[in-house]
């Protein structure tokens, strides 16, 4: 019932909005999907990215080069998360024997090395980017208005919401929460770990990948700038500030930080303020919110308010 | 008979500690073999060699007719070999109940796009599941724990949900290290009550335990490990009056 609500209040913002804002809606809807992604793989497998923007940046240059090279929009669309998915499969086999903070690095680095690959690659357009990319169109029918993004970036919410919520229910929902705590013990109990680990892995670039694609066909020009790793901060503070392991806190938190920011990017933009501002502050703030959510709510938002009102122990029978 | 399991000239080395040296075991359909010994004797890294936990520095393992000495931990699983480990690991964050659902992982197949399409398959598969983990929750005695937090169970209750994760996973071969240890009077009894059920329904089963009174109770055959090396097997009437057992670990019977 509360997901209902949830769902037609974000269906119905977006004819409310002013068009200005409705980059704010989208820009976040692209963010909370990635984000339901990232949650999976820190709060369910317990695996940490930092470089989970690498995976956005895939999908979205694989949307963009098919379609510079002339496929329809809507195959590049679909191969977005596809794309995604298969790096976070090749890299992930080696990357994925590390652990805690030695495969946050990891992560890192992929991105590091992706940003500088595509800055220095011709065949994506290097520094510059790809520019003047067509809008999605499907069954002769062309998304060229904000309001169709709008409505694309939530169709894509509530699928990765619903396919992550399906998943964690699941038998390999339990394998995943179980190899997150005690991986030994998950092994002995028939979890594939390594196999697990890799899946996830995979469907949380799958939903980044996603996000991507949709991105590059909005936006319509891609550099390796779009995707800093700020961004790929951006959604390890939403995830943590909305709750790891819960989904709904996944998409709370990117509401909230995304607010945030735009509350401080129309601060930093004041006249006066140095061009640096934007980042600077945004830097600050994630920092900031990290550190009173550890230090306050260490479980994230949503958890702690579902622990206060009780209702922790009903979800989980529910869900058991 | 032929052996369910065989364990041969099975050694492992840390560094230069050598934890077992060319160790032979054998467990029969059926039986109940318990493991004796002092600490650091081995008893858990022949465990962990067993369930995949850890491999092999030589020597092999057989299960069922099969070699499994190279599989990993959760294709013996599969195979009907379940553990339940000494430090008893609980899933933090998931109920005593999904801690139980967990161990059916080694008899179920639902993959991640059942799930997510929900085919029949996977809620049919869901039920049985359930079924299965409160039936092993009742026998380990956790059935009012169910929706508890396993982080929340006292120490000896988080082993008892450890067998029950086991058992979940419908195994043939059950391993339990040290499962009486930290365990009150009246859980110690049942759950030697619950090891005699498992035999009777056939389930074969190596136990390390130090409890004397509890291993005779139980055991059809002990072995006894003693720095990494098997000292003695037998039944417990003819190792207790084994010269070299008791001066290495029993001492003299009262
Ligand atoms: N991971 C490891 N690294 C290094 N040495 C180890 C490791 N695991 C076990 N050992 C050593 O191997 C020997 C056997 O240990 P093991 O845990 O198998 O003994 P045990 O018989 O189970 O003892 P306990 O009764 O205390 O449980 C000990 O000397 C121990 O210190
Ligand atoms: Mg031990």
């Amino acid at each position: 019932m509360k997901w209902i609500i949830a769902l037609a209040a974000a269906a119905v913002v977006p004819f409310f909005l002013p068009p200005g804002q409705l980059t704010v809606y989208i820009l976040l809807g692209l963010s909370a999907m990635a984000v339901v992604g990232l949650s999976l793989l820190m709060g369910y497998a317990g695996q940490v990215s930092l470089g989970q923007a690498s995976f956005t940046a895939i999908g979205a240059y694989t949307a963009g080069l098919l379609a510079v090279h002339g496929v329809p929009t809507l195959l590049g669309l679909l191969a977005a998360p596809l794309v995604a998915a298969l790096a976070a499969g090749l890299v992930g086999v080696p990357i994925l024997r590390l652990r805690g903070h030695q495969l946050a690095f990891a992560t890192l680095a992929l991105q590091l090395i992706l940003l500088s690959v595509l800055g220095d690659a011709d065949w994506a357009g290097g520094a510059v980017g790809l520019q003047g990319l067509p809008y999605l169109s499907a069954g002769g029918f062309e998304l060229n208005q904000d309001r169709d993004y709008a409505c694309l970036v939530l169709a894509g919410v509530v699928l990765t919401t619903l396919i992550a919520s399906a998943l964690v229910r699941s038998r390999v929902g339990r394998g995943l929460r179980a190899l997150a705590t005690a991986p030994v013990a998950a092994g002995a109990s028939g979890v594939p770990v390594g196999a697990y680990r890799l899946l996830v892995f995979a469907v949380s670039a799958a939903f980044a990948g996603l996000a991507g694609g949709i991105y590059a066909f909005y936006v319509g020009y891609l550099a390796p700038g779009s995707f800093p790793v700020l961004l790929s901060v951006e959604y390890v503070v939403m995830a943590v500030v909305g709750g790891l392991g819960s989904i709904a806190g996944a998409l709370l938190g990117a509401t909230l930080i995304t607010l945030a920011v735009q509350l401080l990017t129309t601060l930093a933009t004041q006249p006066g303020m140095p061009s640096y501002a934007p980042s600077v502050l945004s830097y600050a703030v994630y920092a900031l919110l990290l550190i009173a959510v550890v230090r306050y709510v260490p479980k994230g938002i949503v958890p702690a308010l579902l622990l206060r009102k009780g209702i922790l122990a009903t979800l989980h029978r529910r869900s058991s | 008979m032929t052996a369910l399991l065989t364990v041969t000239n099975l050694s492992r080395r840390f560094g230069g500690v050598h934890a077992l040296r060319r160790v032979c075991l054998d467990v029969a359909p059926g039986e109940t073999h318990a493991v004796i010994g002092p600490n650091g004797a081995g008893k858990s890294t022949l465990f962990r060699l067993i369930g995949g936990q850890l491999t092999a520095s030589a020597g092999g393992i057989v299960y069922d007719g099969q070699r499994i000495d190279r599989l990993p931990p959760h294709r013996r699983a599969r195979l009907g070999i379940a553990i339940a480990f000494q430090d008893a690991p609980v899933f933090r964050g998931m109920t005593v109940a999904e801690n139980a659902m967990v161990g059916a992982h080694a008899v179920t197949r639902a993959g991640p796009l059942a799930a997510v399409l929900r085919l029949p398959r996977h809620r049919r598969e869901e039920k049985e599941i359930r079924t299965a983990a409160a039936a092993a929750l009742d026998r380990a005695g956790l059935a009012a724990w169910a929706d508890r937090p396993a982080e929340d169970l006292p120490l000896g209750r988080q082993r008892a949900l450890q067998m029950a994760r086991a058992l979940c996973g419908r195994p043939r071969l059950l391993l339990l290290d040290e499962p009486a240890s930290g365990l009150r009077g009246p859980e110690r009894t049942a759950l030697a009550g619950l090891i005699e059920e498992l035999r009777a329904e056939g389930l074969s089963i190596l136990l390390v335990e130090h409890d004397v009174g509890f291993v005779s109770r139980l055991a059809d055959r002990v072995t006894v490990l003693d720095l990494g090396r098997v000292l003695a097997t037998g039944p417990f009437p003819e190792i207790r009056t084994d010269p070299v057992v008791i001066s290495a670990y029993l001492g003299a019977p009262a």
